[in-house]
C-alpha cells in the first residue's frame, strides 16, 4: 500500500511538473512577444493578456489529472 | 441595457453666419459625435476655421511660452477661475505677464550663460594649478617647443638619455607634465612622450597662476550663484502667484482653439455649412428643439438614418456598424468593468455589449477562487478605498474587481466554505486546526432562522476536492452556455436567425449533449456505477453531439470538428475556480501549522515569532490571491467567454463637449 501510495503521488507530481514546463514553454515566447507589441502599442494590453494565457490550459490539465489521482489514493 | 444606444446619422446644414452659434451649441449639447466630412465630395470644400482662430491661437502661443518660461508644472488644482473673466482680462494680462517676466528671465539667462563660461574656465584651468607656472610662461616662445598633457608615468629619465637639452616640470602626483625642448627635438621629444600615454592639454589664454586666477573664478562663481538663487526664488513667487491664472487661461484658449478649428471637419459651400454627424436617437429631438429655440430656422437639423444592427452587404455603399459610435448603455453598477471590456476592445455598434454579463460572472468567480472571509472584508475594504480615491481608468477597474470581488468572498468564504485566514470556524472532522480549537469555544454549523439556516461552511476545499471540481465544472457549462446564448443573439441581430441557427445554436445542442455526456462520466469514473451503452443519458448526449455537428459542418464547415476538443478543453478550465482555492487554501494551512503548532508552543520569543510568520505568510497569500484570482477571472472573461461571441473593433462614442479643470463657465 505504501509503495502504490508513494507511486500514484510521484505519478500526480509528473503530471503536474511536466504539465507546468509545457505551458511555460508555451507562455514564454508568447509574453515575450506580447510585452514587445505592448511597448509599441499599449492598447494590445487585452489582446496580448488573450494570447498569453492560452496555452495555460495545459497546466490545468495536468493539475486535474494530478488531483484525480490524489483523490484515489 | 445589453446594446449599445440606438445612433441616428443628422446632417446639419446652416449659413455661415450662424457656424459660431452651432459650434457653440454643439459643444454645449454634449451629444453630437462629430464625423470628418469626406474631402473629395463633390460641390463641398472643407470649412475653414472661425476667424478668432488665429488670433486665439497666436495668444495660446504667447501663453505657452510664459508658462515654460515660469516652469508651471501640474500642480494641485487652484480654485477654478471664471471662464468669463479670462476672455476679458486675457489680452491685458499676457501683455502685462510678458513684461514682469522679462527681466527676470533676461536676467536668468545671462546668469546662467556667465555661470557656464565660468565652469568651462573652471575646467581648462584645473588640470595646470598643480604646475608652480604663469600661464604666459607656456606660450610665445621663438625656439622651444612646448608640450603640456597628462602621462602614464614620469618620462623624465628616458627623456634624460635621448636629448641634449630640455627642461621638464611634473606634478605632484606625476601625472601631468610640461617639457620645454628645442624646436630640432620637439618630434624626438614627441615621440617618446607617446610612449608614455602622453595626451595634450591646452592652456588657456591669459596670464597669471592658475592657482589665484581659480580662486577669482570661484570668488565670482559664489556671487552669481547667490543671485542665480535670488532670481530663483523671484521666479517662484511669479509662478506662485499667476500658476492658477496661466493654466487657467491655457485651458480656456485651447477651448476656443479647439471650437474654433471644429469647422475643419465640416463641408462647406461658398455660403452654408455641413456638419456630418451621429447622435443618439433619444437625444435627437432634445438637440432640434435646442437649435430651434436659439438659432431659429437659420440651420436645420436633417435625420438620415437611424442606424439599425444589421451588417452591411459586402461591398455595399452604406457604411458599416464598424464605423458606427459606440455608446454603451449599462447602468451602474453594471457599468464599472467597462474598462475590462474596452482592454480587448471596444464594442462594435451591432453587438450585445458584454460589460454587464461580466460584472456578474466576474466577481462571482473571484469569490470562489479565494472564498475566504479572512481576506474578503480587507479586499472590500480596499476596493471602496480605492474606488472614492482613485481616477484612472486602470485603478478604478482594479478597485471595483476588489470591492465587488471582496463582497462574493465574503458571502463564498461564509457560506460555502466557512473559513477564515484557512481555518474553518465550526470544529473540522479531520482534526485540523479550526478557529474553534485555537479559541476553545464551539463555533456552530450553521446559523438557525426558524424556516431555513444558513450554513456556515458546506466544504472543505482541501477535502472536498471532487464535489468542488463538478461545480466548477457546472458553472464553467453555465458562462459557456451563456456566451453561446449571447452569440446567438449577436449573429441573430445582425444576419438573421437562420444563420445563427447554423453558427450558434449548433454549438447550443453540442454543450448540451456534452452536459448529457458529463453526468454518465461522472456516474461511472467517480461513483463507480457500471457504464451502459444504452443508458438514456448516453444516447441523448451522443445524439445530441452528432446533430449538432451535421449541423454545424453544413453551416461553418469542417472547422466544427477542430473546434469540439476546444470546447471540451474550455470546460476542463473552470476546474481552474477550485484549483486556485485549494492551492490558497493549502499555502495557508502550511503557514498556520508552522505558526500556530509548531513554533507558537514554545513560549516567550517564539510566540513573537510565530506572529511574524503568520503576518508574512497571509500577507504574500493575500497578495498571491489578488494576482492569481484577479488574472484568472479575468482569463475566463477574456478566454472561454469572449471568444464565443465577442467581435470588437467598434469605436468609441466621442461627442463633442469641453472638459474644464482650471475654469468654471457661469
Amino acid at each position: 500500500m505504501a509503495l502504490e501510495a508513494g507511486l500514484i503521488a510521484i505519478g500526480a507530481g509528473i503530471a503536474v511538473g511536466l504539465a507546468g514546463l509545457g505551458a511555460g514553454i508555451a507562455e514564454g515566447p508568447v509574453g515575450a512577444a506580447a510585452v514587445g507589441a505592448m511597448a509599441e502599442n499599449e492598447k494590445l494590453f487585452g489582446k496580448g493578456l488573450v494570447l498569453m494565457v492560452i496555452p495555460e490550459t495545459i497546466v490545468i490539465f495536468g493539475l486535474v489529472m494530478a488531483i484525480l489521482l490524489w483523490l484515489n489514493m | 441595457m445589453l446594446l449599445p444606444e440606438q445612433m441616428a446619422k443628422v446632417l446639419i446644414v446652416g449659413s455661415k453666419d450662424r457656424l459660431e452659434r452651432t459650434v457653440d451649441l454643439l459643444y454645449e449639447s454634449r451629444v453630437v459625435h462629430l464625423v470628418d466630412f469626406p474631402p473629395d465630395k463633390e460641390g463641398f470644400t472643407l470649412g475653414s476655421p472661425l476667424p478668432i482662430a488665429s488670433k486665439t491661437s497666436e495668444r495660446l502661443l504667447r501663453l505657452r511660452a510664459i508658462e515654460k518660461d515660469l516652469d508651471i508644472k501640474e500642480p494641485k488644482v487652484p480654485e477654478p477661475l471664471s471662464a468669463e473673466r479670462i476672455r476679458k482680462e486675457i489680452d491685458a494680462a499676457i501683455i502685462s505677464l510678458d513684461s514682469e517676466i522679462l527681466d527676470v528671465i533676461g536676467s536668468k539667462a545671462k546668469l546662467e550663460e556667465r555661470l557656464s563660461e565660468l565652469d568651462q574656465q573652471k575646467r581648462d584651468l584645473q588640470p595646470l594649478a598643480s604646475l608652480p607656472l604663469d600661464l604666459e610662461l607656456y606660450r610665445d616662445f621663438r625656439s622651444l617647443t612646448v608640450f603640456v598633457g597628462h602621462v602614464r608615468t614620469d618620462p623624465s629619465g628616458v627623456l634624460q638619455e635621448s636629448l641634449d637639452q630640455f627642461e621638464a616640470l611634473t606634478a605632484q602626483d606625476g601625472k601631468l607634465i610640461a617639457v620645454f625642448v628645442q624646436r630640432s627635438e620637439a618630434n624626438e621629444a614627441q615621440r617618446i612622450l607617446m610612449q608614455y600615454g602622453f595626451s595634450e592639454v591646452s592652456v588657456p589664454q591669459g596670464t597669471g597662476k592658475p592657482v589665484e586666477i581659480l580662486d577669482e573664478i570661484q570668488k565670482e562663481e559664489s556671487i552669481l550663484r547667490k543671485s542665480f538663487e535670488e532670481v530663483q526664488v523671484t521666479l517662484g513667487k511669479l509662478r506662485e502667484k499667476h500658476a492658477a491664472f496661466v493654466l487657467a487661461s491655457d485651458e480656456e484658449l485651447g477651448i476656443e482653439v479647439e471650437k474654433a478649428e471644429m469647422p475643419l471637419r465640416a463641408g462647406a459651400t461658398v455660403h452654408s455649412f455641413v456638419i456630418d454627424a451621429w447622435v443618439p436617437g433619444k437625444n435627437l429631438d432634445k438637440l432640434k428643439e435646442d437649435f430651434n429655440a436659439k438659432l431659429g430656422d437659420g440651420v436645420y437639423i436633417e435625420l438620415l438614418e437611424v442606424k439599425n444592427r444589421k451588417d452591411a452587404e459586402e461591398d455595399a455603399e452604406e457604411i458599416g456598424p464598424e464605423d458606427v459610435p459606440t455608446k454603451a448603455s449599462n447602468p451602474r453598477p453594471l457599468n464599472l468593468f467597462n474598462h475590462l471590456v474596452e482592454l480587448v476592445s471596444t464594442p462594435r455598434y451591432n453587438e450585445i455589449d458584454p460589460t454587464s454579463v461580466i460584472s456578474i460572472f466576474f466577481p462571482i468567480f473571484f469569490g470562489l477562487m479565494v472564498g475566504d472571509v479572512g481576506y474578503g472584508i480587507p479586499f472590500v475594504i480596499l476596493g471602496f478605498l480605492g474606488l472614492r480615491k482613485c481616477k484612472s481608468d486602470e485603478w478604478r477597474t482594479i478597485s471595483t474587481a476588489l470591492f465587488f470581488g471582496g463582497i462574493f468572498t465574503l458571502i463564498f468564504g461564509f457560506i460555502f466554505f466557512g473559513e477564515a485566514l484557512g481555518m474553518h470556524f465550526a470544529p473540522s472532522p479531520y482534526g485540523e486546526l479550526t478557529w474553534s480549537s485555537l479559541l476553545g469555544i464551539e463555533l456552530p454549523h450553521s446559523i438557525d432562522l426558524g424556516l431555513f439556516s444558513i450554513p456556515i461552511g458546506m466544504f472543505s476545499k482541501l477535502h472536498d476536492v471532487k464535489i468542488l471540481l463538478y461545480i466548477s465544472v457546472w458553472i464553467g457549462i453555465v458562462h459557456l452556455f451563456t456566451a453561446f446564448g449571447l452569440g446567438f443573439a449577436n449573429v441573430a441581430m445582425r444576419r438573421g436567425l437562420k444563420h445563427a441557427f447554423l453558427e450558434k445554436f449548433t454549438w447550443i445542442l453540442i454543450l448540451t449533449g456534452g452536459v448529457f455526456l458529463l453526468l454518465l462520466m461522472v456516474d461511472a469514473l467517480i461513483l463507480g456505477k457500471p457504464l451502459i451503452m444504452t443508458d438514456l443519458r448516453m444516447l441523448a448526449g451522443a445524439g445530441l453531439v452528432i446533430v449538432g455537428m451535421a449541423i454545424g459542418l453544413k453551416g461553418e464547415g469542417a472547422k466544427v470538428i477542430l473546434e469540439l476538443p476546444g470546447l471540451m478543453s474550455n470546460v476542463v478550465s473552470y476546474t481552474r475556480l477550485t484549483a486556485i482555492g485549494m492551492s490558497k487554501a493549502g499555502l495557508a494551512l502550511a503557514f498556520n501549522s508552522i505558526s500556530i503548532e509548531m513554533i507558537a508552543p514554545g513560549g516567550g520569543i517564539m510566540i513573537v515569532m510565530a506572529l511574524l510568520v503568520f503576518i508574512v505568510g497571509h500577507l504574500m497569500i493575500f497578495i498571491l490571491a489578488i494576482i492569481s484570482a484577479g488574472l484568472q477571472g479575468v482569463r475566463l472573461q477574456y478566454v472561454e467567454f469572449f471568444m464565443k461571441f465577442y467581435q470588437g473593433g467598434g469605436s468609441k462614442f466621442n461627442p463633442l463637449m469641453i472638459r474644464r479643470k482650471y475654469t468654471t463657465e457661469v
